[in-house]
């Protein structure tokens, strides 16, 4: 078990080597951050100042190790195009973007699982026909689109939400749902297909042969194991929608980690996306981690290995 | 172009604009605050550590320098200076008004001014201008209480440009603190920051001991706030809602559909910024490019048409450009050719220059993609093959100051400056980056230019250096832009020539 | 390793095998004889054949050129709306072209890009899925590294990393989206392989003395098809969703390319006012995008198994 853990976080730290350094050298090669630190309109002598002072022309290798020298001492540096202390400005758009992850996890379960379990409780009826339905659209819907169209209609033609930013509760709901509604399909046909599965299983038929009846056998025994591959499933949706979260963060204009993570692409704001990448590697592990922990205890009969 | 709206539609944007969002700030008349929407935060409020244009529009509220830009004339008058001779080209000696005040109180006196200049002639202090100035002032010192001499290390022309543009004036040892006092900024300007949050907004507060002799005396409001509104859309909806009562670098089009929403007011003003394709002459980025060819130059200037586009796509006071500088900017008398739009022209040209069936060529830019795809549009109209690359400015800097571009679509405001020097210079002489025409003797045209004091020297040596870039077609010159500003009806701001709104002399509308 | 668990598993001895045996047909016989019977699959199938009509035949159907500004005709509304002009059906953009010609010429681009994508993903995964199932050790053990390093990394911030700094062009958005979805090929082809590996029929090939590589690509491959093919499909929507997001950030394919994400990203900012530039290429999208998923599905349920999921 211990070695399991040890073997993943291994891993883990070769992946965020690897893609860090990747990222760093591309980033090195193609573009010139001194240009964007100093303003387009920018004299020469003034970017070759800042290009100096930052260090920018010293080779990769150099500049890299020693990005990496001081994140290994816990010093993150300063964002190049905010000017202020990289752990600050995650610390501060991390909270739109968890708590964006978090309702719109809300909305996938609340949407996809009575979907899901409706419709395996009645295969093929109407029921079912309506979830699939659901299902295949929401699949087709450009997510982008989706929040566009959600603006126009519930934030211009009805005005009932605001159109954009992160400031009250109410600017979360239209991203929330936009949000949350790209994963249920995944989900919805995930505890459909598998709750079907255990359904058609011999247990159940034997539970029922012994007497117990209808909603209060399937909600304690099918569903308890139904939700295995669905706890992994949302662990992994969740690691997603921190990711996923950068498209519906510039529709809404919410200043949360995906648009502070395009904002810094485009500015070669490298401090700031070296550290995201690190922050999106590290949380997708633990994720995956979780979900295998969880589903260990969730059933002893899997193992670790 | 106008655009109508059904009522019903109108009806609708109001309605949902101004429920929209909550009053967070009260703006307008009712308590004397005026709340301007800043698309861009600032992580100082201190001019000499940045360089954003929001920082630009701040300054001239908080900072005086020793000279300004008249907003009407766009000529460089002393501000905080009482008078100045020019002893020799290369020695200025400056005299301080005796009765300016900083916002803590203290006065204005010789020592100020030598240790803010001194401060920025220190390489260890990185202000954002000190390389530039550097480039031309070599040392300042006090004669008196009030007089200061300033030694420059050459003639520079734009030593007064400098100093209204780029150096405010700080108390001595304003920077010896290094976390710096209780107080964000202590300037001298006509309004004081009275609060700064980072990233959010700016409260600044009318300054009551502001020296009545200055030409920016006689501020109407009494406070101004500087919200930080990334969003647009959030920024009209702010507007309709009065939630805000001004936003600026408003683009033509969005200006035309707000404004045509009651409540709102449309002004539009100059503004400096030119545009401009520049066309790798020199063969940098390919030494075979068809853009070594004259005729290919000439050919694209021909195929560009400039008229159409600051008509339609840039509008307002845009207007098209024969040579390579701003109409406003002193210097920018040229006669050499002209390059009407003629495609047909073009095609005899491109014909001409061995290129019946065109080329193709990736065209560069990072601003403005709908003018981008309009010369795209215009050059593949007379048969050339191009491919537009739209990039952001970090990647398409790296591109041109490597010297790998065939064409770009750039602009440049020359910060906010009316004399040719501000943009020739940086584009056309021999250690620039940006510039792509391998001429030596035009950079040594434009070089001796910037090292002239008498203005009808300098005027010939432009007019040759324009003269020269028109006849090898080094460049494109497109347009002037225009500024659009929507305000609320209450406001009245006078617009200002170079595109920086001078809100000092904003005022309620009675 | 969790990803293979929770992705493969598929059975091999399916329905339609055993149906196959009852009627003395062929797979492919039987996969049309269901097929007939999948409405969704039908209706799938029928919007895709359309929309591939109006793709290949664009010069003809369009109205006018899909590049072809009208400085003066700019923002026109669609036609049956007050301002609207019938020579331009479905309005003008902000350069005043054609709306509509620049709509069926997106078609063209994103099936384009949803195919190539998906074709370089295919080959991608299938290449390192017999690899990696075929020899596994150490190069099982590297494919996997490559798998975590993928997955690790938010796919969408991936791609538009890659896209900014190596440049906007159609190829290069093809190349990046590809190279960043091979993981479901690879995670089946992998299983797959592992489980075909031991069967009687390798062996036998094995023992006739052809090599290892040639066994892996003749004997096995063949034998994937169907799944490939039900992913592909599903990954060239997941494809065509992934450049229309690109292109509405703002790194996807170059303008002035007809991109149905590109034209809703240029017709933001003038949503409130004129929604016809957001509204138009996003139903084009969605249309697209759910008759490819319903063909997918459909194969799916023909060729496999016989449950609907």
């Amino acid at each position: 078990m211990i070695n399991y853990v040890l073997r993943r976080a291994l891993m883990a730290l070769l992946v965020a080597l690897t893609v860090s350094f990747g990222t760093f050298a591309l980033f090195y090669f193609a573009t010139d951050p001194a240009q964007t630190i100093a303003g387009e309109d920018a004299p020469q002598e003034m970017v070759d100042a800042i290009r100096e002072q930052y260090g920018f022309d010293r080779p990769v290798s150099v500049q890299y190790v020693d990005w990496l020298g001081s994140v290994l001492q816990g010093d993150f540096g300063q964002s190049y195009f905010w000017k202020q202390p990289v752990v600050e400005l995650i610390q501060e758009h991390a909270k739109v973007t968890i708590m964006l992850a978090l309702l719109a996890l809300v909305v996938t379960v609340v949407i996809a699982l009575p979907l899901g379990i409706s419709a395996a409780l009645r295969p093929n009826s109407w029921v079912d026909r309506f979830a699939l339905t659901t299902a295949v659209s929401a699949q087709a819907i450009p997510n982008f689109w989706l929040g566009l169209m959600l603006i126009i209609l519930l934030a211009v033609t009805f005005p009932i939400f605001p159109v954009s930013g992160d400031s009250s509760w109410r600017h979360y709901v239209l991203p929330a749902f936009v949000l949350g509604t790209s994963s249920v399909p995944a989900v919805m046909r995930l505890t459909r297909t598998g709750l079907l599965d255990v359904l058609g299983s011999d247990y159940i038929r034997t539970a029922r042969a012994k007497g117990f009846t209808g909603y209060r056998l399937i909600l304690r025994q099918a569903l308890r194991n139904a939700l295995l591959p669905i706890v992994s499933v949302l662990a992994v949706q969740l690691g997603h929608k921190l990711g996923g979260s950068i498209v519906t963060e510039s529709v809404f204009s919410m200043n949360g980690l995906g648009r502070l993570a395009v904002e810094s692409i485009f500015n070669s704001d490298i401090p700031t996306v070296q550290s995201l990448i690190l922050l999106f590697v590290l949380t997708f592990v633990l994720l995956t981690l979780a979900a295998d922990l969880i589903n260990a205890w969730l059933d002893p009969r899997i193992r670790m290995g | 172009m106008t655009i109508r709206y059904p009522v019903r539609v109108r009806a609708f944007l109001v309605g949902m604009m101004v429920s929209l969002l909550p009053l967070s700030a009260s703006a307008g008349p009712s308590d004397d605050t005026l709340v301007v929407a800043f698309s861009k935060a600032l992580t100082t409020v201190d001019r000499l550590y940045s360089i954003q244009r929001e920082g630009l529009i701040l300054s001239r509220l908080t900072d005086d320098g020793l000279f300004f830009v008249d907003p009407d004339t766009l000529e460089f008058e002393p501000l905080a200076a009482a008078s100045y001779t020019w002893v020799s080209d290369t020695r200025l000696d400056i005299t301080l008004r005796d009765n300016v005040r900083f916002h803590d109180g203290g006065r204005l006196s010789a020592d100020d001014v030598v240790y803010t200049f001194r401060w920025v002639l220190n390489k260890d202090s990185d202000t954002s201008r000190g390389a530039v100035i550097r480039g031309w002032l070599d040392s300042v010192e006090k004669l008196g209480p009030l007089k200061v001499r300033f030694n420059l290390k050459m003639p520079y022309p734009m030593a007064l440009r400098d100093m209204a543009i780029s150096i405010p004036l700080r108390k001595s040892g304003t920077y010896d603190d290094p976390r710096g006092g209780d107080q964000p900024l202590n300037g001298i300007g006509p309004y004081r920051v009275k609060q700064f949050d980072v990233g959010r907004r700016i409260v600044l507060e009318r300054f009551e001991d502001y020296y009545p002799d200055s030409p920016k005396a006689g501020a109407r409001i009494r406070n101004m706030v500087f919200r930080v509104i990334p969003d647009e859309g959030t920024q009209q909806a702010e507007l309709l809602s009065g939630g805000i009562d001004l936003m600026m670098d408003v683009p033509p089009d969005v200006a035309d559909n707000v404004s045509a929403l009651p409540g709102v007011e449309r002004l539009e003003g100059n503004d400096i910024r030119i545009g401009y394709l520049t066309l790798d002459a020199a063969g940098y980025a390919d030494p075979d490019s068809p853009m070594t060819h004259l005729k290919v130059r000439q050919a694209i200037n021909h195929a560009i048409n400039r008229e159409a586009i600051s008509r339609y796509l840039v509008r307002g006071s845009a207007r098209a450009i024969p040579y390579a500088c701003h109409p406003r900017q002193f210097g920018c008398q040229a006669d050499g050719p002209r390059y009407p739009y003629d495609p047909e022209k073009a095609r005899q040209l491109l014909a001409e220059a061995g290129y019946p069936e065109g080329f193709s060529l990736k065209l560069w830019a990072y601003r403005e993609k709908i003018i981008a795809e309009a010369i795209v549009s215009d050059l593949k109209a007379v048969g050339l093959d191009v491919d537009l690359r739209y990039v952001k400015l970090n990647v398409f800097s790296k591109m041109r100051n490597d010297h790998r571009m065939g064409a770009f679509f750039a602009s440049y405001g020359s910060g906010g400056t009316a004399d040719a020097s501000a943009s020739t210079g940086v584009h056309f002489t021999a250690n620039s980056n940006r510039n792509y025409s391998g001429d030596e003797a035009l950079s040594k045209t434009v070089l001796a230019a910037e090292r002239t004091i008498d203005r009808d020297e300098r005027r010939r040596l432009y007019r040759e250096a324009l003269n020269r870039i028109a006849e090898q077609a080094y460049w494109v010159p497109l347009f002037s832009y225009s500024q659009n500003y929507l305000l609320t009806p209450a406001l009245s701001l006078p617009v200002s020539e170079d595109g920086v709104p001078r809100l000092w002399q904003a005022a309620w509308r009675q | 390793m969790t990803i293979t668990e929770s992705v493969g598993g598929n059975e091999l001895t399916s329905e339609a095998e055993r149906e196959q045996a009852q009627l003395g047909l062929t797979p492919g016989q039987v996969a049309i004889k269901r097929a007939r019977r999948h409405p969704g699959l039908l209706v799938g199938f029928g919007i895709l054949l359309v929309m591939a009509l109006f793709a290949v035949l664009a010069p003809w159907l369009a109205p006018h050129d899909p590049y072809l500004q009208n400085l003066s005709l700019r923002l026109l509304p669609p036609a049956w709306v007050e301002g609207g002009q019938w020579s331009h059906l479905l309005g003008t953009d902000h350069l005043g072209r054609d709306y509509l010609s620049r709509i069926i010429y997106g078609a063209r681009i994103s099936m384009m890009i949803g195919i190539g994508a998906a074709t370089i993903g295919a080959i991608i995964g299938v290449t390192l899925g017999v690899i990696a199932g075929y020899f596994g050790g150490w190069l099982d053990q590297a494919v996997n590294f490559l798998v975590t390093c993928q997955l690790a990394v938010p796919s969408l911030l991936l791609i538009m990393a890659l896209v900014f700094v190596i440049g906007q062009s159609i190829t290069v958005v093809i190349f990046v989206i590809g190279a960043t979805h091979w993981v479901f090929y690879l995670v089946v082809t992998r299983s797959a392989t592992l489980r075909i590996r031991e069967l009687d029929f390798v062996a036998a090939a094995s023992a006739m003395g052809c090599s290892r590589l040639q066994i892996a690509v003749k004997e096995i491959l063949p034998n994937l098809l169907n799944q490939i093919l039900v992913i592909f499909t599903l990954e060239v929507a997941v494809a065509i969703l992934n450049e229309a997001t690109l292109s509405f950030l703002g790194l996807g394919v170059p303008s002035p390319t007809p991109s149905w994400g590109l034209m809703i990203a240029e017709g933001k900012t003038a949503m409130f006012f004129q929604p016809w530039l957001v509204i138009l290429p996003g139903i084009a999208l969605f249309v697209l995008v759910i008759a490819i998923n319903l063909l997918g599905d459909g194969v799916r349920d023909v060729t496999v198994t016989n449950r609907r999921s």
